[in-house]
């Protein structure tokens, strides 16, 4: 008999270790745009001092490398807390792919999840490097973001009723209407948010831009995509079964 | 495979489990959100220390 807390520890060590994960691709990857994009952002400087704002150099608040550190370790904490989070979803659910193994399940629900807030929000409002948002605009943009967000989990938790209602259905048939159905949230979706409000500063390069976007969208995935990949391997009895033959003789 | 669901569905959900949930969501509302709007004056230095997770999070920033 599992209780919610081992599943809930399970989801814990499973967001700690995506989270892990993800900041060493920060590290590794996303890092490179991200000093590009600073460089930017200094030689803009002498104009004038960003109001409240710093990114190390004169009058810092945090030093760089604490700002790299910082930022890994932020990321560490937010796949714990949402791997917390997931964990009980995933209790919660008694709902989707009630045949598969919990592996699936949890690697499914890990895509799913991907795609309802890091893959749609960043379709629509795609992830920008230092140097590019408007102070101005900031909590305008944070409001759309966490709309669109909110928008994806609806989707996903709709596909899931939609799933469940249709279970008199074959299999083949069932998945075209779900994955229908999604495509056509998805572009109402995409279609009904505003356009990003700011526009992208003549000196950041194109380069350095997408390098940064795709870069993000990587950090994202392996997070959110290993949360449910780790957590199904912790989660499933079959992990375990596969070693206790030898063990029981 | 002898239905591979049944264990979970056996889980039984305390209450606490959802101000534990909540808790993550407002972990991560701190880290990757907060401009100043829950902490005030504190919340610079949690903002500048966490900046580079959430531009690369893709979180709207500044």
């Amino acid at each position: 008999m599992t209780t919610y807390k081992s599943i809930a520890l399970r989801g814990i060590a499973a967001g700690g270790i995506a989270g892990v994960a993800s900041a060493l691709v920060q590290l590794l990857v996303t890092e490179i745009p991200i000093r590009a994009a600073l460089a930017v952002e200094e030689a803009r400087a002498p104009a004038g001092e960003e109001a409240g704002h710093s990114h190390g150099g004169e009058g810092e608040l945090v030093s760089r490398g604490a700002q790299v550190v910082g930022g890994m370790l932020g990321v560490v904490i937010v796949g714990i807390a949402v791997g917390l989070v997931f964990a009980t979803a995933y209790a919660l659910s008694k709902r989707w792919f009630s045949g598969s193994t919990p592996f699936t399940r949890s690697a499914t629900f890990g895509a799913a999840v991907f795609g309802a807030v890091a893959l749609l929000p960043w379709l629509k409002y795609p992830a920008n490097p230092p140097a590019v948002g408007d102070p101005e605009t900031v909590n305008y943009r944070t409001a759309l973001y966490l709309g669109v967000v909110v928008a994806g989990l609806v989707i996903v938790w709709g596909a899931s009723l939609l799933a469940e209602q249709l279970r008199a259905q074959s299999q083949p048939v069932r998945a075209t209407a779900v994955l229908l159905a999604v495509a056509a949230a998805t572009a109402v979706v995409l279609l009904a948010f505003p356009a990003p409000p700011d526009t992208i500063p003549a000196d950041m390069p194109v380069t350095v831009l997408w390098q940064f976007r795709l870069s993000s969208l990587a950090q994202l995935a392996t997070l959110y995509v290993g949360i449910g990949v780790v957590f199904g391997l912790l989660v499933d009895p079959a992990t375990r079964k596969a070693k206790t033959p030898a063990a029981a003789l | 495979m002898t239905s591979p669901a049944a264990s979970l569905s056996a889980v039984r959900v305390p209450k606490w489990a959802f101000a534990v949930s909540l808790l993550g969501l407002i972990v991560t509302y701190l880290v990757l959100q907060e401009n100043g709007l829950a902490l005030g004056a504190g919340s610079e230095l949690l903002h500048e220390f966490f900046h580079d997770g959430r531009h690369a999070l893709g979180v709207p920033c500044h």
